[in-house]
């Protein structure tokens, strides 16, 4: 009788390590998937869609040169010229504005210990460490990607990006220094709708935080991410910063 | 507080959606329509591209490069790598670059089995 209560014990403990496992990778919602960005429009559930960024609040001494460059952006447009910027050279774009160029898919790969993400346009990728402590900001080799560690609070993955470097436009060209620190929250509002609230702060350039949202469906099941090497970019800047196409000459 | 901060506010943000480029070097009020043969089918990013030689109304052959989206927005939309080959006589609606040289944007493309083609979601043919 003791050895049957005995070998049952047994059975119990040598199952509890996997059930606690079990329990614990399931205890969070997993993203693992691609997810195309979602637009809402008509006849779409309002709560499933983006919510409205909030307002963009440069310091004085940082907003007057942008909003002087936004404008002569402006007058270019109307003149039909586009004014370089990174990406017409095939510069990545970094984060966050990688989770959000045109319709372009990512893929989320989560594990226990890590999610990463893949954008379709131009191939990038970063990767959220769920294991370990942020660095200092200084501590952190400026990049397009800095450096992201994440948690989970409750079924939202919390992200924290430090490391961008200055000449990466985070959003719309806004001017940020070395101390911009961007915080990411990642929440299924549906099964198969993923939102993405990203919060820009910088405490040199922004008064404010700003906050924008972006959101996410999941793709069909079967879809296959597309490679994207930038290896034929006929666009090209002239000798008075205008963007232009090279045409074949025959 | 607030009056402090009334002079600073920029913009109502919104979601940024970047692209690689406007479209404003191309007049996009004005369509041009060629039919030609294409001389070149570019599979590629950041953009696919059709090269084209195509008679203007004196009978001049004249050739074009016509811009579309990437390979990713296309096939979202009924591209394929293989929808076009070199020698295959196709009829392009385009939007012209504004400086007048002999490039532009595809607007709607009829292949040779008479199928229609847009260039990517929401420009549709």
């Amino acid at each position: 009788m003791a050895s049957k209560t005995q070998r049952f014990l047994a059975i119990v403990l040598l199952a509890t390590p996997a059930i606690a496992f079990a329990q614990s990778s399931t205890d969070h919602p997993d993203f693992t998937g691609v997810w195309g960005i979602y637009r809402g429009g008509r006849g779409a559930d309002p709560k499933l869609a983006a919510p409205p960024a909030s307002p963009l609040v440069l310091k004085p001494e940082y907003a007057k040169p942008y909003e002087a460059r936004r404008a002569v952006e402006a007058e270019a447009a109307k003149r039909g010229e586009q004014l370089a910027n990174a990406s017409v050279e095939c510069k990545p774009y970094g984060v966050p504005a990688m989770m959000s160029v045109a319709i372009y898919p990512v893929e989320f790969v989560q594990t226990p210990k890590q999610v990463t993400i893949i954008a379709e346009a131009f191939s990038e990728v970063r990767r959220i460490y769920l294991d370990r402590p942020q660095m200092k900001i200084e501590d952190v080799a400026p990049g397009y990607y800095g450096r992201s560690v994440g948690h989970w609070d409750g079924d939202t993955l919390v992200s924290d990006t430090v490391g961008i470097k200055t000449s990466v436009s985070v959003y719309r060209g806004i001017p940020h220094s070395d101390q911009i620190h961007i915080t990411e929250r990642f929440r299924l509002v549906a099964p198969d709708i993923l939102h993405d609230q990203i919060t820009i702060e910088d405490p040199v350039t922004m008064e404010k935080p700003l906050t924008y949202t972006v959101a996410y469906r999941r793709m069909q099941k079967d879809y296959e991410m597309v490679e994207f090497v930038c290896d034929n970019n006929r666009e090209y800047v002239d000798e008075k910063g205008i963007v232009r196409m090279k045409v074949e000459n025959k | 507080m607030l009056s402090k901060f009334r002079g600073l506010i920029l913009v109502a943000a919104a979601v940024p959606l970047l692209a690689h480029h406007s479209f404003t070097m191309f007049d996009m009020s004005k369509q041009v329509t060629l039919t030609g043969n294409v001389t070149d089918f570019q599979w590629t990013n950041p953009h696919v591209y059709i090269e084209i030689d195509a008679k203007d109304d004196k009978g001049t052959v004249n050739h074009w490069s016509i811009e579309l989206g990437s390979p990713s927005i296309l096939m979202q939309s009924g591209w394929k790598f293989s929808t076009l080959k070199k020698g295959d006589k196709v009829t392009l609606i385009i939007n012209p670059l504004k400086n007048g040289q002999s490039g532009g944007f595809l607007a709607k493309a009829t292949l040779p089995d008479g199928r229609t083609l847009g260039n990517g979601p929401g420009r549709e043919p």
